[in-house]
């Protein structure tokens, strides 16, 4: 099954290579560019999505055993989020440094 | 990122026949007028403008019976003084008047986006790293005014002596990149934002923009509470007394 994972993982890879084979005034390598800018914002999002997610979850289980603590457990909630959103923001602020 | 001068600014470029010229290193050499170059001033002098005015507006009329700007208005100025309530101990009221000129300023810039014409000034770096700069001098210096200098520095050594060379340039890196990410996140997020409601636009101008304006709105107060907040928690770290 790792084998099988690992060899579609190269295949897809070298897909997106041919698929670029226009041949261009300079060659660039795959991992230049705004592909990378791409891939590493979809990384950070999928990161993102899961920690917010468990973020959140925690703050609705807390909300639901003690509701009279909603309040504080939101603001908590927010800043934390705030915080973990700010990594995919430093990743799209550097996106949008690419070129 | 490419430069897109809001509409007001090219309007105005017009209207007052501005000569248009290349900025070296910027937007690839494109002829811009002066207004066009620094059209996240003009935005932020706009919105700073709108604000007082608002403000004045509401000081001007106030009354026993509030109106409903009033009743806005206190409602904001109650909120600010919750969160500064439950964040700094003691006679955190007196920081209330920066700490609402900036949440207002943020506030107003966010919403600018939301005008057909205009573009949000903290959708601008220099704009959000200005005011995290601002932020960041005025809870240093109101730290250094609670404790003393030599107190307030000595905080960031730790409480144990020999590992003070280690902690003391941690310290100051951490209190260093707290002002980009400060500046960074309101930053991201609005020029995000921004930018996804302008290719909503690109597809089809009519109706579709309409769900990422609404997100807009959204995003712009809750990146206005969170900008508020982490100022007001900077500002309660250094002007805490540890008892």
């Amino acid at each position: 099954m790792k084998k099988f994972l690992t060899t579609a993982f190269l295949f897809t890879l070298a897909a997106v290579a041919f698929a670029q084979g226009a041949p261009a005034a300079v060659q660039k390598s795959l991992f230049e560019g705004q592909f990378t800018a791409h891939i590493a914002l979809a990384i950070a999002a999928a990161g993102c999505g899961l920690a917010q997610g468990k973020a959140v979850v925690a703050a609705c289980e807390g909300v639901a055993r003690n509701p009279q603590a909603a309040g504080n457990i939101r603001t908590t909630m927010i800043i934390g989020l705030a915080l973990i959103e700010a990594l995919v923001i430093y990743v799209l602020v550097a996106a949008f440094a690419i070129k | 990122m490419e430069h897109h001068p809001s509409l007001l600014a090219q309007w105005l470029t017009q209207i007052l026949h501005l000569a248009r010229h290349a900025w070296p290193g910027f937007a690839h050499g494109e002829p811009l007028s002066v207004l066009e170059r620094y059209d996240h001033l003009l935005n932020a002098l706009l919105a700073a403008l709108v604000a007082m005015a608002i403000t004045a507006l509401v000081r001007k009329n106030l009354s026993r019976i509030p109106g409903p700007l009033q009743q806005i208005f206190e409602g904001v100025v109650e909120w600010l003084q919750g969160m500064i309530g439950d964040n700094i101990a003691h006679h955190g009221e007196r920081y209330l008047p920066f700490i609402g000129t900036m949440a207002l300023f943020v506030f107003f810039n966010n919403l600018f986006g939301l005008i057909p014409g205009l573009s949000p000034a903290t959708s601008n770096w220099n704009v959000t790293l200005g005011a995290a700069l601002v932020v960041f001098a005025y809870y240093n210096f109101h730290g250094m005014k609670e404790q003393g200098v030599g107190k307030y520095w000595l905080h960031f050594a730790g409480p144990i002596w020999w590992l003070m060379p280690l902690m003391f340039p941690l310290e100051i890196l951490g209190l260093l990149s707290r002002i980009l990410s400060h500046s960074l996140r309101l930053f991201g997020n609005i020029a995000g934002e921004h930018v996804v409601a302008g290719i909503f636009f690109g597809l089809m101008p009519l109706l579709l923009p309409v769900p990422m304006m609404v997100l807009g709105l959204f995003f712009g107060l809750i990146q206005t509470f969170v900008f508020t907040m982490l100022a007001v928690i900077y500002l309660s770290g250094a002007v805490s007394h540890e008892h």
